[in-house]
């Protein structure tokens, strides 16, 4: 069993030949006229992103920005009925000693990566708003995190090796905060660690169910009250997503290994198929080529390669754990921020009847799925209004209000 | 418009030099632990077809020898709003002069190949059964047809296609036979051109619905009578298939270019993508790994790559064809011939609500989707029924009978 060590991401030359040898190779399918983006990512975009990768994309300065901003470290998380597994994180603690432990958890085709804007702002310290020691960690097989080698590593195994994690780094109450898979994974935090552990969870992607008629009052009330404008919004963005974006759920969920042979052999089709995401799933957020091609490089040479990263639908597709998740309550506060250009938007009764809602902006006017990453600041303004003083979920872990002052010299 | 002009696969040196560096280069993933195929295609079977490409598989021998058994053409046809379309198809008479003229209309992932072994078949001329002259396409984007440059090519285009390709040929009346797209191609054919054309539809995947309240006699027999054990054995595999086999389905008709990339620049992507329903959509067919190799290499080497193929998903998706034509009812003769392992089998009482049903063989105790490439001799005998001396379609083509 490993302890802590230090990480730095240090891709081997022999990959980095391997890639430019493939994109020497690469042939683009055509394109129908005037298709713009209603078949799937444009091929105009798609060509200039591989021109660039071949020709100006310097993964080695990436690597280096992302070794110098984010400290990484690994250590073995031990998994009940699965191996040990060494998991990739990034581990910064805030000056401010009282500081609040949160755990970011990303999803898919998220990675650590999206830790990197809200790391200072979460950790700076001030006397206007909490801090936090940060801890986000790469879900075994993404990133440098190993991957699950037997079937069945389903959203219950991604919780325990979140939680072990952050005991093992001493935090032994602590907060989380998760989009995406990271949504569904701190729901089962709160709901296997909830209360002697995690305090409190903050989610940029809420899920939930409709009130049941066995809660009768909710019920009810959600019968008669007419949804508001952004509510019927939202649900007809779902309602789209669902129609014409949830074939990459379909295969992940169903098929992963077929599709996984792409994945792993040809660094544009994994581009294509992750960039369509960063596309349609963010509000006109402007990508640069840099930030998409490290994006897609955080897979193309994660620990496990880029397949094992899909595997998550399936177990969670087949067990029926999407569906069943989103019915349970956790009794922890829960504190939402929902983004108008997010895919998965219910109504706001909805999040009330899978959680303990104390915290909740929904009315961001700009913003999609990847909330840290395109609208950072606005994430933590959430966070801060939700964990600082006056907030439903101040002090909510004993002793560490985020506004302890440095220890003096 | 030009006449039909003789046509050899011959892939270019270029073209095979790239698959063999691309192979090369080759990355597979890793597997889990016992996963067998619930995962998708299985690594063990992906890295021994891939070993063998690189090292045994012959294309020039698998070109050649396609040249010589399957009588191929390319012309031109126009389609109303998309221009002139290049079309490849096999072309090959019987040599009973009286012959039916059949059109064989394939599917996604099938192609033009998956007529080679019905061909003799149903060419043959013999006392005891018709014969026919055969026509087998590659529909637009496939094999080595050129695919439409613009949006919109729906069902209804494939259609047209088809038909202007027999009346080109001189077929002014003619059959067909289709399965998985060739399905819904013909379904489309004859509710457009049954009749004065098309004097009879045959396929081996049909498609339907409950009978509706409005057609009460049909109704109250399917309320009342009970499925039997082999109904609902299909039934059950294509809810199976409703809950597993959908993926491919659900990209393809959403995302196909985001799909495209992967397929367009990886062969070993392109031969998971496709193998996977090679085993999955057939009943346990002994695939050789020529077989499989030469059927992906159709996708790998044709005209327009295999982006273009998918293409067809989102076009008849989007606009909501499926739907409509399934709830058409063309009055011509329909016969269905129903394998127990296709994907997409309904109850029978659910195929005379949208066909002039006067032949169906649902006895078949073998066999899956791929009807002519899997049980060639069972689909040609179930054609010779229906078209044959004494049977419901027999010479529907007047003055074509088949028997000379």
């Amino acid at each position: 069993m490993s302890t802590e060590q230090p990480f730095k991401i240090s891709v081997s030359e022999d990959k980095i030949d391997l890639l430019r040898r493939k994109l020497d190779l690469c042939v683009f399918p055509d394109e129908l006229e005037d298709s713009g983006t209603s078949y799937g990512a444009p091929l105009a975009d798609i060509r200039r992103l591989v021109d660039y990768w071949k020709t100006g994309f310097d993964w080695r300065a990436q690597e280096a920005a992302l070794n110098a901003e984010l400290p990484q470290f690994t250590r073995d998380i031990e998994v009940a009925g699965f191996e040990t597994l060494n998991i990739h994180y990034v581990h910064q603690t805030s000056q401010a000693v009282g500081a609040i432990p949160l755990l970011f958890v990303h999803g898919w085709p998220g990675s650590f990566l999206e830790v990197r804007k809200i790391l200072p702002l979460l950790t700076a310290v001030s006397p206007e708003h909490p801090s936090f020691h940060v801890v986000a960690m790469s879900l075994p097989g993404f990133g440098f995190s190993q991957a699950p080698s037997k079937k069945g590593f389903r959203i219950a195994q991604y919780a325990e090796v979140g939680h072990k994690l952050m005991l093992a780094l001493g935090y032994n109450e602590y907060v989380t905060q998760g989009g995406d898979w990271g949504s569904l994974i701190t729901r089962m935090m709160a709901l296997q660690y909830g209360g002697k552990h995690v305090k409190a969870w903050h989610t940029n992607m809420p899920l939930g169910i409709p009130p049941p008629v066995t809660r009768p009052v909710s019920y009810l009330k959600w019968l008669v009250t007419p949804y508001t404008a952004a509510e019927k919004v939202g649900a007809q963005r779902f309602s789209l997503f669902d129609k014409q974006g949830r074939g990459y759920f379909i295969e992940q969920g169903t098929q992963p290994q077929t599709l996984g042979y792409s994945l792993a052999d040809s660094p544009v089709g994994l581009l294509g198929w992750i960039y369509e995401k960063l596309l349609s799933w963010t509000d006109k957020y402007p990508w640069t080529d840099d930030e998409v091609l490290s994006w897609i490089s955080i897979y193309l040479f994660s620990r496990a390669g880029p397949t094992a990263s899909v595997r998550i639908y399936y177990e969670t597709y087949q067990s029926g754990d999407w569906q069943h998740l989103q019915a349970q309550r956790p009794s922890i506060p829960m504190g939402i921020s929902v983004f108008p250009a997010e895919i998965e938007i219910r109504p706001l009764s909805w999040y009330k009847t899978s959680g303990n809602l104390i915290f909740s902006n929904t009315s961001h006017t700009k913003g999609g799925h990847f909330a840290a990453w395109e609208t950072p600041d606005v994430l933590v303004k959430d966070l801060h209004k939700m964990f600082g003083k006056g907030g439903p979920a101040f002090s909510v872990v004993p002793g560490k209000t985020g506004y302890e002052s440095p220890q003096a010299q | 418009m030009s006449a039909g002009q003789p046509f050899k696969i011959s892939v270019s040196d270029d073209k095979i030099d790239l698959l063999r560096r691309k192979l090369d280069l080759c990355v597979f993933p890793d597997e889990l632990e016992d996963s067998g195929t619930s995962y998708g295609a299985p690594l063990a079977d992906m890295r021994r077809l891939v070993d063998y490409w690189r090292s045994g598989f012959d294309w020039r021998a698998q070109e050649a020898a396609l040249n010589v058994e399957l009588a191929q053409f390319t012309r031109d046809i126009e389609v109303t709003g998309f221009g002139t379309l290049n079309i490849h198809y096999v072309h090959q008479k019987s040599k009973a002069v009286n012959a039916i003229p059949l059109l064989f209309v394939h599917g996604w992932p099938g192609n033009f190949l998956e007529v080679r072994k019905i061909l003799p078949l149903l060419t043959a001329a013999a006392p005891d059964h018709p014969s026919f002259h055969v026509v087998a396409l590659s529909l637009p984007g496939y094999g080595f047809s050129q695919a439409p440059s613009k949006k919109g090519f729906r069902a209804a285009q494939y259609a047209e296609v088809a038909h202007k390709l027999m009346v080109a040929l001189g077929y002014n009346e003619y059959v067909t036979q289709g399965g998985d797209w060739g399905s819904l191609i013909t379904r489309v054919m004859a509710v457009k051109y049954g009749g004065k054309h098309v004097k009879a539809w045959h396929t081996n995947m049909p498609m339907g619905y409950p009978p509706p309240i409005t057609r009460p006699v049909a109704y109250l027999k399917y309320l009342v009578t009970p499925y039997t054990a082999a109904e609902k054995a299909r039934t059950q595999l294509s809810q199976q298939f409703e809950q597993q086999g959908m993926g491919y389905y659900r990209e393809q008709a959403t995302q196909p270019q985001t799909l495209g990339y992967s397929l367009a620049d990886s062969p070993v992507g392109l031969l998971g993508w496709i193998y996977e329903k090679l085993l999955g959509w057939t009943d346990k067919y002994p695939w050789t790994d020529d077989e499989v190799l030469t059927w992906v290499s159709i996708y790998l080497f044709s005209r327009a790559g295999p982006t273009a193929s998918i293409r067809i998903y989102y076009e008849a998706f989007q606009g909501g064809d499926w739907q409509h034509f399934i709830r058409q009812r063309p009055s011509i003769p329909m016969g269905i011939s129903v394998f127990p392992a296709d994907h997409s089998n309904r109850p029978l009482s659910w195929y005379t609500s949208n066909g002039n049903l006067v032949f169906c063989n649902a006895a078949h105790t073998k066999g899956g989707h791929f009807a002519a490439w899997e049980t060639p001799d069972a689909l040609s005998k179930d054609l010779h029924e229906m078209f044959g001396k004494g049977g419901p379609a027999f010479a529907i083509v007047p003055g074509k009978a088949g028997y000379d």
